[in-house]
């Protein structure tokens, strides 16, 4: 099943050197601003909706 | 140009002070620095016959895995621990605990599980036992936590160059912590079996007094008990409880503790007939939060998937075990007196303990290895 890895921005450098790691270096992955921990519901479905094209993008499925 | 060493404290140079040359000494320290293989720190070069010396000191094979971490695609060999105990200062003589600590951490699970990674920060502490304490010079008493002792400063040090160079864990990068603690240093302390009134760590759980031996733990924070005011191990007990039963610590449903206690307050224990099994299960029992107390800091729930606490109202909240229990507004934060383990360590000169946070639930019995004697290598 396609999958697109999220993290928020604070863990862009970590998720690069898992990527690398892992030997996938250019490895893409969206990123959300942090925090996500301590968001209600409705700050959580906002952070969802505002990724979304950039996961679509990652999959392929922008036009 | 070779010159000697200049005294550290002021003193006039001394004839018996080796004679270097400054120059290249501090050419190889920053070729090291250069490459990110140092905790910060300067480390001791390494030579193919350096580390001959402390592979010598056991028959484990060099290619051996001693810590493996599939995840990074990464391991920590016999010969990979062996060049980061002699980068860290180690003595070649140093090296069997070094083996024994990666042994016992490898055993105890949190850092192959990745919390190494995490934004936690936590930190190995390494406990020693037995009678290599005195022949390799480990400090058990006054600064036990502190600085001064080669033995100590080295072992603990060269988990972390290991974790630094062999396994990747580079702070920004790999290791994520949001804060750390200083004990991501070193963190080696030798058990004070001496002037402790109880039977030694490794000795209540199963090796013989005479064994040496390494336990390790993951730890968080350490925190100071000052209690000179009292003789009534009640009183003290519930001193060390409240520190061990604080909200901050409470990230799982329940949490689990080390207690160092100096000889003054190992003895006071002693003389009530109190043994550390007493401390640790009326810890156990003493240790609760009201349900209003976790309301209060939105701890009072638990996550489904993570079991970690949470407020009640959030959407992810299911109830914690207390709250199906016969007293639901009383909450514990340990899930057995096997959660709380009690050492002797430090001076025997003031009533000051500490009480170490130790990651996860825990309560089985703690990851002892035996460091095998001298001539018995293995």
């Amino acid at each position: 099943m396609p999958a697109v890895s999220i993290c928020t921005d604070s863990f862009r450098v970590p998720a690069q050197a898992m990527a690398q790691a892992y030997g996938f270096p250019g490895f893409e992955f969206a990123t959300v601003p942090h925090p996500i921990a301590s968001l209600d519901t409705g700050q959580i479905e906002a952070r969802a909706r505002d990724v979304l094209p950039e996961v679509l993008r990652i999959l392929g499925l922008e036009s | 140009m070779g010159t000697t060493a200049v005294p550290s404290g002021g003193t006039p140079p001394r004839d018996d002070a080796p004679l270097a040359d400054p120059a290249e000494i501090r050419r190889a320290m920053e070729y090291y620095a250069d490459r990110g293989w140092t905790d910060g720190l300067p480390v001791v070069p390494v030579t193919e016959s350096y580390l001959a010396e402390f592979l010598a000191t056991t028959s484990r094979d060099p290619d051996e895995v001693l810590m493996p971490m599939p995840q990074l695609n990464r391991q920590c060999t016999v010969r990979l621990a062996a060049i980061n105990a002699a980068l860290a200062g180690c003595r070649p003589d140093y090296f069997p605990v070094v083996l024994a600590a990666w042994d016992s951490l490898t055993r105890e699970g949190y850092a192959t599980r990745g919390i190494w990674q995490s934004t936690t920060g936590t930190a190995p502490l390494l406990i020693v036992n037995g009678p290599v304490r005195e022949r390799i010079g480990l400090n058990s008493q006054g600064n036990v936590f502190g600085s001064g002792f080669r033995a100590n400063a080295t072992i603990g040090r060269a988990i972390r160059l290991g974790a630094i160079n062999a396994l990747g864990l580079r702070p920004h990068q790999l290791d994520q912590a949001t804060q750390g603690t200083p004990a991501k240093y070193t963190a080696c302390i030798a058990e004070n079996e001496e002037e402790s009134p109880w039977p030694p760590l490794h000795a209540q759980f199963g090796l013989d007094p005479s064994d040496s031996a390494v336990t390790a733990m993951i730890i968080r924070s350490c925190l100071h008990i000052e209690a000179r005011h009292t003789t009534v191990p009640e009183q003290l007990a519930l001193d060390i409880t409240g520190t061990i039963s604080r909200t901050g610590a409470l990230i799982h449903e329940t949490i689990s503790a080390l207690v160092v206690l100096s000889p003054e307050h190992a003895r006071l224990f002693a003389r009530a007939g109190w043994g550390p099994d007493d401390l640790s299960r009326f810890v156990y029992e003493h240790a609760v939060r009201s349900r209003a107390e976790l309301a209060a800091v939105g701890k009072d729930a638990i996550a489904r998937q993570t079991r970690w606490r949470l407020p009640a109202g959030h959407p992810d909240a299911v109830p914690d075990q207390a709250q199906g229990g016969e007293t639901p507004d009383v909450v514990r934060v340990l899930n057995s007196s096997g959660a709380v383990l009690v050492v002797v360590a430090g001076a025997n000169n003031a009533g000051v303990s500490a009480v170490v946070e130790t990651f996860g639930p825990r309560g089985g019995p703690p990851p002892v290895v035996r460091v095998p004697d001298p001539g018995r290598p293995g």
